[in-house]
Parts: structure tokens; C-alpha cells; sequence
């Protein structure tokens, strides 16, 4: 049961992140690498969530 | 001479791309199993190649470079429901596979029949289906079009070239089935993501010295004010838009038939989960497009309207050598092709199954595949009527097909519970999200107080559905009337 929290907040990290989180990182400044921060963010999650997703797996399977 | 050598390098790409499919299924019988959804047996990488294809598709490879063209930061939404899909996708493909394993299902609406026995909200489910694919594979042949008109130099007539292209992908279909547009999807991403990389890195580095470079002289156009950021909450198509689409596509984007189909066919339930953790990465691929459109932004300005989807195609027929056009063409037509292909199957397949055999039309494995068969170029021949008459842009066709389909997340996210509502309760908030969603059409209405509209159907949906179950108790005499296909 303990394994199925762990896999449920995993989850919602990135939706928060791409939801919410974009309203509030939409500005231009600072640049990461150039990039505006909005867009930073964005692919930064996008990033990320592939970690979340491997950490809910290993969280409930086995 | 130009032309000649673009269209001839367009020719033989796609059509070694459409051998290697063939060549995939060589030896392999063809039954309703095998042609729908792979025979059930489709290993990890295939897979992934499979729910890719959803990504790759004219769509991503015009349409999101025509968005950051046209309408600037609002594109950045694509970036976020790809990604979002696919957590949805981690806890709940694998839960639709096991489902569909053991009571054999074959297809998207065969969930509904089985979850909520009952056929006749299989057949509405199928119909539903059939009807928001024929603008998704419409969208496919525009951007074709696009393509072809650039490349071409305006010498070669568009109706044509799209009616060839066409003929020879119902042809294909017709013929491989699923294994065999999962192989042709190799060589299409393979291609697609070359064409990507020159696009989003070569072509901004050769006129801004970095893609980085491209958005600074975006940021400092005078004419294009704050394009790198969203509008407001109240803006049309601001954050407000932009969050309520991410969600409202996030959920839709395993509710499509091609999507479910290649679902079931996946190998097993951890095949589904490993690939939905890796499958986010694909979409930075996405990034390199939003580069191209805003390059071609400052490179080549003035496209309006459904005009932006050529942005960055322009830019490759005026400053690149043919050869160069003709490789990003033939990746662009594949991107095209090969998702029509599972589209133009899905839709066929649907029918096929959940109208005509479901009702005894269609009786035996034989008369099932050869009427799925006959569906895809029926579907082919109705997508090419709908592209003849109706011209809209790549994102608009999108769009509808995406608020219809999503009204079908309720049913499957509650079919994959063990007490589940009744098929009246599920079938009434279908129907009521389209009804919404028609006078929405209707009326011109595309954004309620910036929200997206389709996130009202989904309420009005989700509402019917809940008073409709608490009035009528759900019939717990399952399984279902799945008549042996």
C-alpha cells in the first residue's frame, strides 16, 4: 500500500509541474541555456518525468 | 529540374519505406488477430515505434512548427500533454491490456461491449471513433498536400500527387495490417527525426548561429511582441487555454482506436509501463520543431493564417540545395503516411468489428477481415472527400477530433474498475458531451471564459454520467454479450 503512495505522488509531480507550474514559470528571464525560462521549465519536466514515472515503477512493481 | 529531383528522392523513399512494412509481415496469415492488433505479440521496441507514431505525424511536423510561427507560446501545450499521456498512459494502459487479454478484445470500442455488456455501446463508441478519424487522417493528407506543393515548386498538381499517395497507403493498409505499419514506422522515425534535427538545429545555426540565436531575434522583433511566453488568463488561447487543452488532450490521447489497438497489442503489461516511463523523452523532439517555426519566423515572415504550416518548408525550398528539400519532404510524407495507415485501419477496424460482425453483417473470421479490408478504402475514399471539400489548418482538424475522442475517457477509466456504472449512464454522457460539443460547433464557440471548450463537453459528460448511474443501478449480470468473433 505503501509502494501505491509513493507511485501516486510521483505522479502527480508532474502534472503540478506542467499545469500550475507552467503559469507561474511563464516568464522569459532567466535564460537557461538560452532557452526562456518558460520553455526551460517545460522541457525540464518533460525531462523529469520519465525519473517520476521510473520511480513510481519501481515503488509498486516487485 | 529542381522539382524532378525532389519528387524523385520523395518516391523512392516512401515507397522502400512501404517495402520494408511488406516485408515485415512476409509469412505471416492474416485473422482478424493477427491484422488488427499484431497477433498480440508485439515486443518492446516495436511497441515503442507503435505509440510514437502518434507523436510523428504531419501533425507534429508541420503543425506545431506552424503554431510557433503563427500563434507563438501557446504552441508549448503540445509539449505538455505528450508528456502528461503518457503518466496517465503508465497506470492505465496496463490495466486495459490485462482486460483485453483475457476476454480476448480486439478493439477500442470492444471495451465498452465487454466492460458495460453491452453491445449497443460498443457500436456508438465505434461510430464515434469512425467519425473524429476521418478529419485526423484528413489532416494527414493536407499536410501531404503541403509538402508536395513545395516541393514540387508548384509544378506537379497537388489533387493528384495526394490522390497517389493516397491509393498506395489504402492499398497498403489493405494489405499489412498492424505488424507491418509498425515496420514501416522504423523507417519513418528514423527519417523524421534526421528531418527534425536539420530543421530545429542546422537551419536556425546557418542564419542565427544557434537555435538559441533564432529565439533571440524572436524575443527582439518588434512585430511579434512577447511570443516566447503565454498571454494572460483572460487572452483567447492563454494559460488559461493552454492548461485546460494540456488536460483535456493528455486524457484523450489513449482513447483513440489506434492508440487502444496498439495497447492490446503489446506484449504484456510491463512492456506497456516501461515503455510510458521512456516514451516522454520522444517529445523533445517537439523542441527542435517549435526552433524551426520560430526561424522561419524572422527567415521568411508573413505567412497568415493556415499559411504558417509551410513556415519552415519554405525556408528549405529557397536557401537548400533539392536533395536536401527532397529528404525533408519524403520524412514529411511518411509522417503522413504511416499514421494514416494505423488510422485508416483503426477506423476500418472498428466498424468492421463492433457494427458489422457485432450485428451478424460480417459472420467468420474470413468475411471479418475481408470486410475490415474493404473499410479502409472506404475510409481512405471518405478522408479524400472531406479534404477535397473542406480546407481548414492542420491544428483546427486536431482539435475537433480531440474533443470528440476524449468524451470516451469517463467509460474507459471507470470501465477499468470492478464496480462500474451501467451502459446507459456511460452511453447518456457521450452522447451529452457531443451534444455540447456540436452546439459549441454550432455556435462559433471555441473557449468558455478561456477555457477550452471541450472541457465543458467533458464536464457536461461526466455530470450526465453520474446522475444517470445514481438513478439507474448498474446491471451486474457481466460477461458480456461479445459474440465469438
Amino acid at each position: 500500500m505503501q509502494g501505491r503512495t509513493t507511485a501516486v505522488i510521483c505522479a502527480l509531480i508532474p502534472f503540478l509541474a506542467l499545469t500550475l507550474g507552467v503559469a507561474l514559470a511563464n516568464h522569459v528571464e532567466p535564460r537557461v541555456l538560452g532557452l526562456p525560462f518558460i520553455l526551460a521549465w517545460i522541457s525540464g519536466w518533460v525531462l523529469l518525468t520519465p525519473a517520476c514515472l521510473w520511480i513510481a515503477y519501481r515503488s509498486t512493481v516487485r | 529540374m529542381n522539382a524532378t529531383i525532389t519528387l524523385w528522392i520523395v518516391a523512392v523513399v516512401v515507397l522502400a519505406t512501404l517495402a520494408l512494412g511488406l516485408a515485415g509481415v512476409r509469412g505471416v496469415r492474416m485473422d482478424p488477430q493477427e491484422y488488427i492488433v499484431g497477433g498480440r505479440r508485439i515486443g518492446a521496441v516495436l511497441l515503442w515505434l507503435l505509440l510514437a507514431g502518434e507523436i510523428y505525424t504531419t501533425f507534429t511536423f508541420l503543425g506545431a512548427a506552424g503554431w510557433a510561427y503563427g500563434k507563438g507560446a501557446q504552441a508549448y501545450y503540445i509539449l505538455c500533454y505528450g508528456t502528461l499521456a503518457f503518466v496517465i498512459a503508465f497506470f492505465l494502459t496496463p490495466a486495459i491490456h490485462r482486460i483485453a487479454r483475457d476476454r480476448k478484445l480486439l478493439t477500442g470500442p470492444d471495451f465498452f461491449t465487454e466492460r458495460y455488456a453491452s453491445r449497443p455501446l460498443g457500436a456508438l463508441v465505434a461510430l464515434l471513433g469512425f467519425a473524429m478519424l476521418v478529419p485526423y487522417v484528413t489532416l494527414q493528407l493536407s499536410g501531404i498536400q503541403i509538402l508536395v506543393r513545395i516541393a514540387g515548386f508548384g509544378k506537379i498538381d497537388p489533387l493528384l500527387a495526394v490522390g497517389i499517395a493516397f491509393l498506395l497507403i489504402a492499398v497498403f493498409t489493405y494489405l499489412v495490417g498492424l505488424r507491418g505499419t509498425a515496420w514501416a514506422a522504423v523507417a519513418k522515425d528514423g527519417l523524421v527525426l534526421i528531418g527534425v534535427v536539420f530543421a530545429g538545429i542546422v537551419l536556425p545555426s546557418h542564419f542565427f548561429g544557434s537555435p538559441a540565436g533564432a529565439l533571440d531575434a524572436v524575443l527582439h522583433d518588434p512585430l511579434h511582441p512577447n511570443w516566447l511566453t503565454i498571454a494572460g488568463p483572460t487572452a483567447p488561447n492563454g494559460i488559461t487555454w493552454v492548461i485546460s487543452t494540456t488536460l483535456l488532450t493528455a486524457c484523450g490521447f489513449f482513447m483513440w482506436p489506434q492508440s487502444m489497438a496498439a495497447v492490446y497489442s503489446a506484449k504484456g503489461e510491463d512492456t506497456l509501463r516501461r515503455n510510458a516511463i521512456f516514451l516522454p523523452f520522444y517529445q523533445l523532439m517537439l523542441l527542435l520543431v517549435f526552433f524551426a517555426g520560430f526561424a522561419a519566423l524572422e527567415i521568411h515572415p508573413g505567412l497568415k493564417g493556415p499559411e504558417a504550416d509551410q513556415s519552415y518548408m519554405l525556408v528549405v525550398q529557397q536557401y537548400y540545395p533539392a536533395w536536401i528539400l527532397g529528404i525533408i519532404t519524403a520524412a514529411g510524407v511518411l509522417a503522413g503516411l504511416v499514421p494514416a495507415a494505423g488510422q485508416l485501419l483503426a477506423a476500418a477496424s472498428i466498424v468492421g468489428k463492433n457494427v458489422l460482425a457485432d450485428y451478424g453483417i460480417a459472420r467468420g473470421d474470413a468475411a471479418q477481415t475481408l470486410a475490415t479490408r474493404l473499410l479502409v478504402l472506404v475510409v481512405a475514399l471518405l478522408a479524400f472527400g472531406f479534404w477535397a471539400l473542406a480546407h481548414t489548418t492542420l491544428v483546427g482538424l486536431l482539435l475537433i477530433g480531440y474533443n470528440g475522442i476524449t468524451q470516451l475517457f469517463p467509460g474507459v477509466v471507470l470501465g477499468v474498475a470492478t464496480r462500474r456504472p451501467s451502459a446507459l449512464a456511460v452511453g447518456a454522457g457521450i452522447v451529452a458531451g457531443l451534444i455540447v460539443l456540436i452546439a459549441f460547433a454550432i455556435l462559433g464557440i471555441a473557449q468558455v471564459d478561456g477555457i477550452n471548450g471541450g472541457v465543458v463537453a467533458l464536464a457536461a459528460n461526466v455530470a450526465l454520467l453520474a446522475i444517470v448511474a445514481a438513478v439507474v443501478p448498474a446491471n451486474r449480470t457481466a460477461p458480456a454479450a461479445l459474440p465469438d468473433a
